[in-house]
């Protein structure tokens, strides 16, 4: 992870120096505005996998001598057969749809939307999958 | 059939003790987030765009229909909401859910007070930035009036959207913590990655009220 964070952080420091050559060149408000936010974006991930690597230290990825094995195992929890998403995505869609095509729909899509965040959020915390 | 736990669902030990593998819902949240910036890099660039094309003069003029010290007032309440869910943080991560002492002794809350804090001022940011919007609205300035409205709208109006949904996320995991019989890892993880949120909605509105309100 530590060569992750190096990564970002090159990259970080490609886009902080565009910033302003950009802006030289070319006085464009919206790209600079752009490759400063993107200095943001790969700044931010740095900060994050940088803060996290001096917390949890190196993994497997960072040594020379580390084997694939070293990085098996869980590497998260993703609820397997959960119909939420798709009803979440589903009432998002219609949302969406809405706004573009005709406001009356968001009406009917709100209430599906709602349903799936909470569904999907709550889905452990409620029912016949209740475990907490 | 209620009571027992399948194993495809049950979480296996908390992955902070799993070593040198950071937890994976804060690392989606953090690449999330940062992809969240680049949409908001497209409104700055709407706002700039739109000024050097109106000239800057339309844009300080239309900028003087703007309430500043309303706005400051507000940013200070939404800045100050990141300290009370920073603390609700603290307090997940002691796996305190609840207060221990009385509502008045602030160093014996749990999770739960500190996030009712963050959202009541969350909230109260809400309602200020309603206001704002029917008072320009009231003065002849809606988002169909010029270009400076349609930027001013649109940038402060997805970042109220962001704080909303922001709320939204405080009660979701507020409910949680009411609907779970103990405070899970899973709540846990879910408090951090919505401060995470919180915090990242914070930073924008400074920059949003930097150069909206300040620079002009």
């Amino acid at each position: 992870m530590k060569l992750t964070a190096r990564m970002f952080l090159i990259i970080a420091v490609f886009f902080f120096l565009d910033v302003p050559l950009y802006w030289w060149l070319s006085h464009d408000p919206t790209g600079t505005a752009a490759l400063t936010m993107a200095f943001g974006l790969c700044g931010m991930i740095y900060f994050y996998l940088a803060f996290t690597v001096r917390r949890i230290g190196p993994g497997p990825e960072d040594r020379d001598d580390a084997e694939p094995h070293e990085g098996a195992g869980e590497q998260g929890f993703f609820s397997p057969h959960s119909w939420w998403p798709f009803v979440l995505a589903a009432g998002g869609a219609a949302m969406f749809t809405g706004i573009a095509v005709g406001f009356w729909m968001c009406y009917f899509a709100a209430p599906f939307l709602a349903y799936g965040v909470y569904g999907l959020v709550f889905e452990y915390y409620r029912g016949e999958n209740k475990h907490y | 059939m209620a009571a027992v736990a399948t194993a495809t669902a049950t979480q296996a030990a908390p992955a902070h003790r799993v070593p040198n593998r950071p937890n994976l819902v804060s690392v989606g949240t953090i690449v999330w987030l940062a992809s969240e910036l680049m949409f908001f890099a497209a409104l700055f660039a709407v706002y700039f765009t739109l000024r050097s094309v109106n000239g800057d003069e339309v844009f300080k003029a239309n900028a003087g229909h703007l309430n500043v010290p309303l706005s400051a007032v507000n940013t200070i309440i939404l800045v100050s909401s990141s300290f009370p869910c920073q603390f609700g943080v603290f307090a997940a991560e002691r796996h305190q859910v609840s207060r221990t002492g009385s509502i008045l002794n602030f160093r014996r809350y749990g999770m739960r007070e500190w996030y009712a804090w963050a959202f009541v001022l969350g909230a109260v940011f809400i309602a200020l930035q309603v206001y704002e919007y029917s008072s320009l609205v009231k003065d002849g300035h809606p988002i169909s009036e010029n270009a400076w409205t349609s930027a001013f709208y649109l940038a402060t109006g997805f970042h109220g959207l962001h704080v909303t949904g922001g709320l939204f996320a405080f009660l979701m995991v507020l409910g949680r913590t009411y609907k779970a019989r103990r405070f899970s890892h899973d709540q846990e993880v879910a408090a951090i990655v919505v401060s995470y949120y919180w915090h990242f909605v914070d930073v924008v509105w400074i920059g949003l009220f930097s150069v909206i309100y300040l620079i002009k």
